[in-house]
């Protein structure tokens, strides 16, 4: 029996499900991203735009860790271990935070009494300010990942969906079992006779072909069973990466729903001011949000720059990254953290099945795409509340 | 006004001819100059109509707008394109086939503008501004993806026309039709929408369709300019309009003040001058660069404080004269003692061209903590501004602006 996942439209649809799952796993970095910008435009109504550069930051920090743990480009170290990528999630975290404390104290604090589009101009320079000011301190470096050996976790994960149909893999078996007899007696008779592999008599000519023939025969049944089945295969890192998000959602939804200072940042997001006149510390509560949104930034930075293929760091690092989370944050209703989460899982699959679908040209320009159609028709985005300003 | 049509009409001819005698002048001014100096006139002229054409958008409706090179963009790309079909089989050169381009252009950035502006225009405020940068992208990303435009690489425009005459009738047609739908009771609407878009509906102003004709005026005026760039560049490629040239128009729009027309068109030239300038910088030694960011925070801390607790603009003035003296101070004493740090002194120094956007992104964010509103505000040069700094008697005229 065969599947009916035949190419239909011109699409492999057979790669279909690992494409969804690539699509995933990107997504996760997305939504640890989309989750800062959520975040401080809940209690602040900001488009933090500089949330992507602190990302950028975020994966030089991951980068200069990995430095001072001795993984420099010159300096092959024999190997890692989960510590060390642990240490370098640490540092990305903390930088981060700091970075972002910083950023809301001196830049966005004094602007709070202003109109919010002055606060959203100097989001934009500062956004600015970090790439291009960044450039002039910061190198542009190979990222960790190019150094596999930060990356403990090497090789794939098979991940079965469909077992294979036993008669192929029966066939399959058998055949490979005949192709090795033809082969051994071709060797046996090369060894005996003692002739060069080259220069063979017709004895030799019959026997080559005969073990050639048999082993694109097995070679076929091979690829016809493993063609009966469906299977998705995943690099290990990029699994543990998912999984540290998971683990960092679900602290984050700790903190945010059963913690003291969780209730006090759902208040401050739902009114601002009566928050302050119910003796809330609002300050402190955006500094604590900026310090959550960062830390997550650097995360996703971190794994990013170590897991996911990617060529090199530089300051522009977090433009695009910052700019496809945040319309996963508008996709899943801004302000709204389930929202965040979802809306990056999202725009990870929307943008794989887009290079998947052959049109790897548009894979910066579907996030656009999808940010307008969500902002025409459902501005309140998928799991929002539509209070947005209409006219 | 004082005076019958008579005196309205000769002082509307007046200024025309005026401003014609004006740009021919500089024209031949610009014909005995060095190609580079040629250059910036146009280029600078360009940035006018830009900012200017954005401030319309920005300023004066008080939409916000952060996609303006998709516009110019449009613009500069159908002049090409039309000049690449038509130009050998049309019988024009030099400035008339200048105009004939420019009106393209206009009309194909208009129906850009109008593609934009009509599903985009119901949003408001930050959601419009991602919006609009949304669409600038879209429109480069598919560019890029045109073969026959020449894709990544971008294409060739023939013939080089470089006109300075006509770059700098555009801009002074733009400052002119944004001047003076001011003085008409359209352009109070326009206003109206700026300032209360709730009110301005209640009292009958239809607001989405305002806010589309200053999106659509706009953007022709940008379609304008990008064919005149077109076709004294005598290329276009998509790396020329990214994000980072309409964050340097709104830059010039935000410096200049939203809602002034002066403002915008002055900031223009100094802000696109300045840096052009900074090409030819020697380069800079990281200790003075470093310096340099560092004593321009003492400056703009000592600065943000006199603005926040002293009101009195003129008690003010000590303040500004230590800010001055404080970073002054920090600069040469950072610089004298970095550049004798043992990390610092090694580090290779830094062209000067390497620092054109982060003075603007300084530009922006000091402005933003200082002076929100603008240099201008939403002040407009007039005669009666010039003779009251004279010390002579106002003479009453109709203000518009607010």
């Amino acid at each position: 029996m065969t599947l009916p996942l035949h190419l239909v439209a011109g699409l492999e649809m057979a790669t279909l499900p690992q494409q969804v799952a690539n699509g995933i796993l990107l997504g996760s970095i997305y939504a640890l991203i989309a989750l800062g910008y959520t975040m401080v435009y809940g209690v602040l109504k900001l488009i933090n735009f500089a949330h992507g550069e602190v990302f950028m930051l975020g994966a030089y920090s991951a980068l200069f860790a990995s430095w001072w743990l001795g993984y420099t480009p010159n300096n092959a170290l024999s190997g890692s271990s989960p510590l060390n990528l642990f240490l370098m999630l640490g540092f990305s975290m903390f930088a981060c935070s700091v970075v972002g404390v910083v950023i809301e104290r001196f830049a966005y604090r004094p602007m709070r009494s202003q109109p919010r589009i002055a606060s959203l101009i100097t989001a934009i320079g500062l956004s600015l300010l970090l790439q291009y000011g960044g450039q002039l301190f910061l190198p542009s470096a190979p990222a960790p990942n190019i150094d596999s050996k930060v990356n403990p976790y090497q090789g794939n994960v098979e991940i079965p969906l469909k077992p294979k149909d036993g008669a192929f893999v029966a066939k399959a078996e058998e055949s490979a079992k005949l192709a090795t007899v033809s082969k051994e007696a071709f060797d046996t008779y090369i060894k005996t006779s003692g002739r060069d592999p080259f220069n063979l008599d017709n004895e030799g000519l019959a026997l080559r072909n005969a073990s050639q023939e048999k082993e694109r025969e097995a070679k076929a049944l091979l690829d016809k069973a493993s063609d009966s089945g469906l299977s998705i295969s995943l690099p290990k890192g990029q699994l543990i990466m998912f999984f540290t998000t998971l683990v960092l959602m679900a602290i984050l939804r700790y903190i945010v729903l059963y913690t003291r200072r969780g209730r006090a940042m759902r208040a401050v997001s739902h009114d601002f001011d009566s928050a302050a006149l119910m003796g809330i510390n609002v300050n402190s509560i955006v500094t604590f949000t900026f310090i959550l949104g960062s830390a997550l930034a650097g995360a996703g930075a971190m794994m990013n720059a170590t897991f996911l293929s990617g060529t090199k760091i530089d300051t522009f690092f977090g433009m695009l990254p910052g700019v496809k989370a945040f319309v996963a944050a508008v996709l899943g209703g801004i302000g709204n953290i389930p929202g965040a989460v979802l809306g990056g899982l999202l725009m990870g699959v929307a943008e794989t099945l887009v290079v998947w679908a052959g049109y790897d040209a548009y894979r910066d320009a579907v996030a656009f795409v999808i940010l307008i159609v969500v902002l025409l028709f459902r501005p309140g985005g998928l799991l929002g509340s539509a209070k947005v300003e209409k006219v | 006004m004082a005076g019958g049509p008579a005196k309205f009409w000769l002082v509307r001819i007046g200024s025309i001819a005026l401003a014609v005698a004006a740009c021919l002048l500089l024209e031949s001014f610009a014909k005995g100059q060095s190609s580079f100096v040629q250059r910036l006139m146009l280029l600078a002229g360009l940035y006018v109509t830009l900012a200017v054409s954005l401030n319309l958008i920005n300023g004066i409706t008080g939409q916000f707008s952060i996609g303006h090179a998709a516009f110019y963009q449009v613009g500069a790309y159908t002049s090409g394109f039309l000049a690449a079909q038509m130009y050998a089989k049309s019988g024009l050169v030099g400035a008339p086939w200048l105009v004939v381009v420019m009106l393209a252009g206009a009309l194909a950035a208009c129906l850009a503008g109008l593609l934009v502006g009509l599903p985009s225009l119901r949003l408001r405020g930050d959601y419009l501004a991602i919006v609009t940068l949304g669409f600038g992208e879209i429109i480069r990303i598919v560019v890029q993806n045109q073969q026959q435009l020449g894709g990544a690489y971008g294409m060739n425009v023939r013939p080089l026309i470089q006109n300075v005459a006509v770059v700098w009738l555009l801009a002074i047609l733009c400052i002119a039709v944004c001047r003076n739908l001011l003085k008409t009771a359209q352009g109070l609407r326009f206003l109206a929408v700026r300032e209360d878009e709730i009110a301005s509906s209640a009292m009958g102003v239809n607001v989405t369709r305002i806010k589309v004709t200053a999106f659509v005026i706009g953007s022709a005026f940008a379609g304008a300019a990008g064919a005149l760039l077109a076709h004294f560049e005598g290329f276009v490629s998509p790396a020329m309009f990214t994000m980072d040239l309409s964050f340097i128009i709104l830059t010039m729009v935000v410096l200049g003040g939203t809602g002034s027309i002066t403002g915008s068109a002055l900031a223009a030239v100094v802000l696109f001058y300045l840096p052009e300038k900074m090409r030819d910088l020697p380069n800079i030694p990281m200790a003075n660069v470093i310096a340099g960011l560092i004593s321009t925070v003492v400056a703009v801390a000592i600065v943000k404080r006199a603005v926040d607790t002293v009101h009195d603009r003129k008690a003010r003035i000590p303040r500004y004269a230590l800010a001055a003296g404080a970073s002054l101070l920090t600069f040469f004493a950072l610089g004298l003692i970095l550049s004798k740090a043992p990390g610092v002194s090694v580090a290779p120094s830094i062209e000067g061209a390497k620092l054109r956007l982060v003075v603007f992104a300084i530009t922006l964010v000091v402005l933003m903590l200082l002076r929100p509103q603008g240099v201008f505000a939403h002040h407009e040069f007039s005669w009666s501004w010039v003779n009251k700094m004279l010390g002579k008697k106002d003479v009453p005229q109709t203000e518009v602006a607010a």
